[in-house]
């Protein structure tokens, strides 16, 4: 198969890692904090929604172009990630419902809350908006983007938020590991009693860290509808909210090791999309090699999740402090 | 009526006064208008046996209860303590019984959580105020060590070293010696005769009574909630403060029965095991109990889990009645006749959530008086065997339908221990058997632990507290870091058992 | 002090729960409303026309309970694993490979009677989503893996699996030639369908009201039983709520798991019955889809208790059958259903928390003043290597380590 076709899929797995990736970080901060967060997917979904119809709106409805525009509606999927997710925080933090139950219930609540939405944003319609949304300008990347022999396409045409992805490493593991947010928001997740014993506010580092959770969850569901696919569609999400959730536990919830996985298991989506005529993989039916990135998952975490240490109080309802 | 070295005494006025402090909880009363004044430079004990209200008067002193009643003045003036974060403002420290720390964080991140002075963490340079503190006070402690490889003694070290960084004059140990070994209580005391000669105030919580003649300069003794005495070592004796705290002339010895000792009911030989087991031979016959007497954390969760199967050694040699056990699961050792007194009885013991009746069945619900082939429960009979068991030994509870969590620490005990004993197990392991239970509790537990001896079974009895150890076993071994360390008749003096637990065979103690 | 005349545990904590839910319906009501009338109706006539709709004629119940059928199956699915301790999220991909085994059987054996074929059909339909259940059981069980991530994942496989079936060893050849046909598989004899239960009542036969709906309130009662009167279900609540005391009192906690893996994977299977051989008679592309998430909702609604569930389930009925009132008279959009199903599981999930700890502190309460508690019982003085709780009564707080 032609060398260019593998350029191409490693692009498309860079846009798949882009989401992976930023999902997966807002899986680690609320994680961290000691609050199990399995409703990423949904918090996505609310992404997905609001981020089509805002880059729609600031662009076109409001004027301000396609700079902007396309950056405020990324923006404002990423605050309705964040309102979506308080719901869950306030049920696992205040209430100290099960963070799992909560999780579920916050998936099942964002289905029919992305139809509300649609249905009131997209004039009608309720299981999806209109193709070619405003997107911003795709770049190539210097220097990777003249690479010989076909790699060069691997580098080009991409969303500048591909950009944005990989370098938030920096800011978030300097906000982890040098700031002193970072080491209440650690000592929350691995000892809570620990934290409130010094007179530190649990229930507060906690509050941010899911809406952290649900920012990023947003941020990326706004750009995998307003800048891959251009559209919001019921469903788009295939997935990668859990697909994050497994990158995130495989990495040791380490920012820098999640970017590895949200790349690889970036990888086995694009396989589907653009690797079909590959040696071996051509020779499976098509319903199949859509299954890959899902049988890839469960492969890599009943393989490799023993060796894993989640933060030390994630998921048990902390007692102390009358949970506000 | 000397007081050591520091500047205390009954001319200096008080640091912190506690006036007719009151603090109830639901269906306990536990603190009764108590009284007590804290001076400078003092070591202050409080003593009281478990539910006497000790620990839950330094709460309230340090923030983390709200009193019902009462005030709490310092330095003469009467303050509000709302939250840790007051007591430490106004100078007063807790380091709890369980320590709370966050292990995989280093000794100094551990110190200056919430104290961090300034958004940008400087490790460096926290490190070196952390070295300096610890020197001040003559403490052994490295600033980079992560918590989870430190000994429990350094922990203990770590938790005060808190406390002094954010500057309190009052520090409160709940229990402190708990889980020190008796080389590492001697370190403490002298971390605290330092401290006491720096004009510090220690409160020393403990149920201890040797130690608190030795380190205390004032006693205060505590029962059901009340003040009942206040003295000096000097005034008084560990008579006449066991007096004060149970509230009659203490008998610590039941008799125990006359019995032919039998062939060896339990063999154990080498067992070693995920660097907690290195190497346990011991054996317990038909008719004793041996009682294994060690500091926490030196193996004996692993030892009681691998004899019931909860857990699969990685070396040597288990036999029960000459029968291979180990590593097999844990309904057949079980059924080959094992009985399990876990040290928590939360975490191994009952299924909280779960009623009493159901608890009571636990273990034997396959038996067919209990359950039949198609698998469906004679409830009928389980609740049989539930009200049973509740006669027999006297269990609080309203119905056998109540739920497990809303009986007493002490009927929880009794409904394990009736339900274990109820299938006559030719072996007992009993691990911490009387944790947290009261006087009235324990009488019982140890009754029944000697009507098993009077019948012939063989008991293995693991526990911290010398007092259980010695009136209860008919031989004592000592285990130290997974290894039997040396063994005593049941008359042996109690610091050559000490000498034992801290890893020293008896002969090799100068 | 003589003790208050004892009220059963279990009678208290019914009533208990009755309120809360009871609470939370008319909380979701209220937040309801606000939206309604955000829309310039009135939420007295919103609810009314969806009362009447669904429960306000013979056809509307006839619809409430065929809606009603396949949910009862999910929420005892994921409800006999949450016994466990377990989230079931697969009951979705579960029921899809059960769809296809089953349409195997109906195409390869139509040459049985009728009595014989529909038992076969179901059976396969349960093997098929004991499959899909066994492999998230067994791998939780033999690697740790958790169970939240591998039934998504089995989930996404499953609609691949599916649509390679019909594009393959499944797909139709009995429709005309040029005939313009949807993808599905040949149409099941009629011999093995569950045929229209709702003509002896009057119920149009568009609501497919079949007796698979008996059949899942019979499951209810069964799955009641097998968790309240049986030793899997004593030792399945015990795993769950303590697994250190079960296993130290000989349970076998990987066993359990995978035992219960598997009944809730065969009541998975039954979930697409009603689409299948009620509703359309063959099984296409365009099958419901969706069920295996609305059981969960519908399990945390009735409160993962089997009869609680065959309510929620018809409450859920009510709710999706209201959604045609909505689109023929009023200005709200149908989507609402959808919110104020949303708002329900919310409300419901918290008012379950609150109710569970004030009626554990109640219970604390009672013991206390029955002179049961002794003074070590004083939170202070705790038993075991825990640390120390704020009251008692959360120190009684059922095991939420739930690590992913």
């Amino acid at each position: 198969m032609p060398f260019t076709d593998i350029a191409v899929a490693l692009q498309i797995s860079l846009t798949y890692f882009t989401i992976i990736y930023l999902t997966g970080l807002g899986g680690l901060f609320s994680e961290r904090s000691g609050i199990v967060n399995i409703g990423l997917e949904g918090l996505m979904i609310i992404g997905t929604v609001t981020g089509a119809f805002g880059a729609r709106f600031f662009t076109d409805t409001v004027g301000l172009g396609t700079v902007w525009g396309p950056i405020l509606g990324l923006l404002f999927g990423a605050l309705c990630g964040a309102i979506f997710a308080s719901v869950h925080a306030v049920a696992t933090i205040t209430f100290r419902v099960d963070h799992i139950v909560s999780g579920v219930v916050i998936n099942l609540v964002a289905i029919g809350l992305a139809r509300f939405l649609s249905y009131a944003f997209f004039n009608g319609q309720s299981t999806q908006s209109d193709p070619g949304g405003p997107h911003l300008a795709r770049l190539d990347i210097p220097g990777l983007s003249s690479l010989p022999g076909g790699l060069d396409r691997a580098f080009e045409g991409l969303s500048p938020m591909v950009i944005v992805a990989a370098l938030m490493v920096i800011p978030v593991w300097y906000s982890l590991n040098r700031l002193r947010w970072g080491l209440r928001l650690r000592s929350c997740g691995e000892n809570p009693e620990a934290t409130r014993s010094l007179g530190v506010s649990v229930p507060l580092y906690r509050y941010q860290g899911v809406l952290l959770s649900g920012a990023f969850a947003g941020l990326s569901g706004a750009f995998l509808a307003a800048e891959v696919i251009g559209a919001w569609r019921e469903g788009q999400t295939v997935q990668l909210g859990f697909i994050a959730l497994a990158a995130l536990i495989l990495s040791n919830w380490n920012p820098i090791r999640l970017m590895f996985f949200a790349w690889l298991f970036g990888f086995a989506v694009a396989i589907p999309l653009r690797l079909n005529d590959a040696p071996v993989i051509s020779l499976l039916p098509d319903q199949f090699i859509r299954m890959i990135p899902y049988i890839v998952t469960i492969v890599a975490i009943a393989g490799f999740v023993g060796r894993v240490r989640p933060p030390a109080a994630a998921g048990r309802a902390y007692e102390g402090g009358g949970g506000s | 009526m000397t007081s050591g070295a520091g500047a205390g005494g009954s001319a200096t006025p008080p640091l912190v006064v506690l006036e007719r402090i009151t603090k109830r909880f639901p269906g306990v009363l536990a603190n009764d208008e108590v009284d007590l004044e804290l001076r400078a430079g003092e070591v202050h004990a409080l003593i009281g046996e478990n539910g006497a209200g000790k620990s839950t008067l330094m709460r309230v002193l340090y923030g983390m209860y709200p009193a019902d009643g009462g005030r709490i003045v310092v330095r003469g003036k009467e303050v509000k303590i709302s939250s840790p974060r007051d007591a430490i403002a106004n100078g007063i420290g807790m380091v709890h019984q369980h320590f709370v720390l966050v292990d995989p964080f280093t000794v100094t991140e551990n110190i200056i959580l919430g104290e961090e002075g300034g958004e940008r963490l400087d490790m460096e340079a926290a490190q070196q105020r952390v070295a300096e503190l610890a020197e001040s006070y003559a403490f052994r402690v490295d600033p980079a060590a992560v918590v989870e490889e430190l000994s429990v003694g350094e922990e203990q070290r770590v938790e005060i070293l808190k406390a002094l960084y954010r500057g309190v004059e009052i520090l409160i140990l709940d229990e402190p010696t708990a889980v020190l070994t008796p080389s590492e209580t001697r370190d403490l005391f002298g971390n605290l005769r330092k401290l006491r000669e720096a004009g510090r105030t220690i409160v020393f919580i403990s149920h201890k009574l040797d130690e608190v003649m030795e380190i205390a300069d004032r006693i205060t003794v505590l029962r059901r909630g009340r003040v009942v005495g206040e003295t000096g070592p000097s005034e008084t004796s560990k008579a006449k403060l066991a007096e004060m705290m149970v509230g009659r002339p203490v008998l610590f010895r039941l008799d125990k029965p006359q019995v032919q000792i039998g062939d060896p009911v339990l063999q154990v030989a080498d067992l070693t095991g995920e660097g907690k087991l290195n190497g346990i031979s011991l054996e317990v016959r038909a008719g004793e109990i041996l009682g294994v007497a060690g500091v926490e954390g030196n193996g004996q969760r692993e030892l009681a889990e691998s004899l019931i199967g909860l857990r699969t050694p990685e070396g040597g040699t288990i036999e029960l009645e000459g029968a291979a056990i180990a590593g097999r699961p844990v309904f057949d050792i079980r059924n080959a006749g094992v009985g399990y007194i876990p040290e928590d009885r939360h975490e191994q013991g009952l299924v909280l959530n779960m009623s009493l009746w159901e608890n009571a069945v636990l273990g034997r619900q396959d038996d067919a008086d209990f359950s039949g082939s198609l698998g469906v429960l004679f409830i009928k009979k389980i609740k049989d065997l539930a009200a049973r068991l509740v006669k027999l030994f006297d269990i609080r509870a309203r119905s056998v339908d109540v739920t497990a969590s809303t009986l007493s620490g002490g009927n929880q005990q009794k409904l394990i221990l009736a339900r274990e004993l109820e299938t006559d197990p030719k072996l007992l392991i009993a691990a911490q058997p009387t944790r947290g239970l009261d006087v009235g509790a324990i009488e019982f537990v140890w009754k029944q632990i000697l009507d098993q001896k009077a019948a012939g079974r063989g008991v293995l009895l693991i526990s911290a507290e010398l007092d259980e150890i010695y009136a209860l076993s008919d031989r004592i071994v000592t285990l130290y870091e997974g290894s039997i360390t040396g063994e005593f008749p049941p008359d042996a003096p109690p610091e050559q058992v000490g000498i034992g637990m801290l890893g020293r065979a008896p002969e090799e103690a100068a | 002090m003589a003790a208050p005349r004892a009220r059963p545990a279990w009678l208290e904590s019914f009533v208990g729960q009755l309120l809360a839910l009871l609470a939370s319906f008319g909380i979701a009501l209220l937040i309801g409303s606000l939206l309604i009338l955000a829309y310039g109706e009135n939420p007295i006539e919103v609810y009314r026309s969806i009362f009447d709709a669904s429960l306000g004629s013979a056809d509307g119940i006839g619809y409430v309970l065929s809606i009603a059928t396949p949910l009862i199956f999910a929420a005892l699915a994921v409800s006999v694993c949450f016994k466990g301790g377990m989230f079931n999220i697969g009951v979705e991909g579960q029921y899809y490979v059960a769809m296809i085994l089953a349409a195997v059987v109906e195409l390869n054996f139509d040459f049985l009677p009728g009595p014989i074929l529909v038992p076969l059909v179901l059976l396969g339909a349960m093997v098929g989503g004991m499959i899909w259940a066994a492999i998230p059981g067994v791998l939780k069980v033999k690697t740790g893996a958790h169970e939240v991530v591998t039934t998504i994942m089995l989930n996404g496989i499953a609609i691949s699996l599916v649509a390679w079936a019909l594009n393959g060893p499944l797909k139709y050849n009995d429709a005309p030639e040029g005939a313009f046909v949807d993808l599905r598989t040949n149409v099941f004899p009629k011999t093995g369908l569950a045929g229209d239960l709702g003509a002896t009542f009057g119920i149009t036969p568009g609501a497919h009201l079949s007796w698979l709906f008996m059949l899942a309130v019979g499951a209810a009662i069964v799955v009641w039983f097998l968790i309240r009167r049986t030793r899997l279900g004593y030792e399945a609540r015990a795993v769950g709520s303590s697994p250190g005391s079960a296993s130290a009192g000989g349970v076998s906690i990987g066993s359990t798991q995978v035992r219960l893996f598997l009944i809730s994977g065969a009541l998975a299977g039954l979930v697409g019955m009603q689409n299948i051989l009620a509703d359309r008679g063959y099984l296409p592309l365009n099958f419901v889809i969706g069920l295996g998430f609305t059981g969960i909702a519908v399990a945390f609604l009735g409160q993962n208790n089997p009869i609680g569930i065959i309510f929620a389930a018809l409450l859920w009925g009510i709710l999706s059958r209201g959604e045609v009132a909505l689109q023929i008279s009023s200005q709200v959009p149908r989507e609402f259903i959808i919110i104020l199903q949303g708002l329900l599981i919310l409300t419901v999930v918290i008012t379950y928390q609150i109710a569970k700890r004030r009626l554990a502190a109640r219970q604390l309460q009672r013991a206390g003043m029955a002179g049961e508690l002794e003074d070590s019982d004083a939170p202070d003085e705790s038993a075991g290597p825990r640390g120390p709780e704020e009251t008692g009564a959360e120190a009684f707080e059922p095991s939420d380590e739930k690590r992913i």
